[in-house]
């Protein structure tokens, strides 16, 4: 039979653990009753002398004794510090976990993103194909510069030498370019501007589309008809007064435009 | 109990209020109690005043933190054996070497006669009660403590551990080692004649 340990005997005398079980070994086991025994009387002897009486008035006095130790609290304070406190911290909290959730589902998110980025990027790629193909462009055309442009190419149609091919040249390219410009300021004009310029521009365009597509390219006749025929000197001229009478804000490079997809 | 309750809530709430004052009914009811536990841990009278002052000064500053939920009178008995713990604990070293130089030094040689009722027995039993008193100074002061609250307060397991802010095995054990030691110090007083 194994016999109870002290722990278990003192936590019998005093009331704790498997008191039935202990009674029942303490009956059946005579070591184990003669120990209890032993225990409850040694428990016994262990005598303290008694608090000695304190007066009726005692609480009084140390209430004298203390009170003066006292700092009343402020009001408010303390109602503040037993709600306002644990709300606050209730509050401190939710926001902790919004900040949490918030934090999570960002990078839920991004992962989700970088997961879709390849079939984004694939998209991408054909729509930038598409456009490739299809190509728009938004040119701006100042005016004042066009109508410089095609002052300058007057000139040089003027003098133009039409054997020498380093002069005739360029003199097409530059008519292709101002073309598409002279086009861009057609469409452009508005009822407010200068009356002459609608005819002035519409001159222009003849004479830059026979300059840009003369078929079997430009040479001394051509050149000395189109003069003449286009009336390239008056032409010249007229553009010349157009550009005198541009008001000066159209005459700066910060003046009205033209602008247009091509 | 219920309506006191009550009163001490309704006395706490108005003490926060700024009524310093209303604290003094919780003094008054309360110091009794908490003067018996103190002298049963301190065994002083002068200590068991002390601590009585302090933990009612110390439950005055922590207010705050006690919850409307709990029972005043509980509380304020933890603080006290608190404070009585800090106090025993504090003058440890002294009461140690002062059992160690009265009592181990004479082992063996207190005789004490346990049956036959006469003058001398009568005599020796005033030495048997400061042998107890020593042989309860010899215990550490947290064993001191958990075996008051246990053997004289009546206290649980539980409570014990509560009041003494100590896990219950602890306190458990801390009963189980106070009483082998009160055991062991007792028996030298059991010499037969």
């Amino acid at each position: 039979m194994k016999h109870l340990s002290e722990e278990e005997l003192i936590a019998q005398a005093y009331g704790e653990g498997d008191r039935a079980a202990v009674e029942r070994h303490v009956e059946a086991c005579a070591e184990c009753a003669t120990a209890y025994t032993a225990l409850t009387s040694d428990l016994a002897e262990v005598k303290f002398a008694e608090p000695p009486d304190r007066d009726n008035d005692y609480g009084e006095k140390v209430w004298e004794s203390i009170s003066g130790s006292l700092r009343a609290y402020e009001p408010g304070t303390g109602n503040w510090l037993r709600g306002g406190l644990w709300r606050g911290l209730s509050y401190a909290a939710a926001c902790a976990l919004l900040v949490a959730c918030a934090f999570i589902g960002g990078r839920l998110w991004e992962r989700k993103q970088a997961q879709n980025t390849p079939k984004i990027s694939a998209q991408t790629k054909q729509q930038q194909v598409a456009h490739v193909a299809q190509p728009g462009r938004v040119v701006v055309v100042i005016l004042s510069d066009h109508l410089d442009r095609s002052e300058r190419l007057l000139v040089e149609l003027k003098h133009a030498d039409g054997e020498s091919g380093e002069m005739v040249s360029p003199l097409r390219d530059e008519a292709r370019s101002l073309l598409a410009a002279n086009r861009i300021c057609r469409q452009n004009a508005r009822p407010g501007d200068d009356p002459a310029l609608p005819a002035l521009l519409g001159r222009l365009d003849h004479l830059l589309q026979e300059l840009a597509n003369q078929p079997g390219g430009l040479n001394v006749a051509t050149l000395t008809r189109l003069q003449k025929e286009m009336n390239a000197d008056g032409l010249l001229f007229e553009v010349r007064v157009l550009r005198s009478r541009l008001p000066a804000r159209q005459a700066t490079a910060a003046g009205r435009t033209k602008g247009d997809t091509i | 109990m219920l309506r006191m309750d009550r009163d001490d809530h309704s006395a706490i709430q108005a003490v926060l209020a700024g009524d310093k004052e209303a604290y003094a009914p919780l003094v008054v009811r309360y110091s009794g109690r908490l003067f018996r536990v103190a002298f049963r841990i301190t065994g002083n009278e002068a200590d068991a005043e002390d601590v009585v002052q302090e933990a009612l000064l110390r439950g005055y500053r922590k207010l705050e933190s006690f919850e409307s939920r709990s029972d005043f009178g509980t509380w304020i008995y933890r603080i006290a054996v608190r404070c009585a713990l800090d106090r025993i604990g504090g003058s440890k070293v002294d009461e140690s070497s002062r059992i160690a130089e009265t009592t181990d030094g004479e082992q063996g040689s207190v005789q004490i006669a346990d049956q036959a009722a006469g003058p001398e027995r009568l005599l020796l039993s005033g030495e048997i009660g400061a042998m107890r008193d020593l042989a309860m100074r010899g215990l550490s002061p947290t064993e001191r403590t958990a075996f008051v609250l246990r053997h004289l307060e009546d206290r649980t397991t539980e409570e014990i551990a509560a009041a003494m802010g100590i896990p219950p095995n602890t306190a458990k054990q801390s009963v189980f080692r106070a009483v082998q030691k009160l055991r062991r110090r007792l028996a030298t007083l059991r010499v037969k004649v």
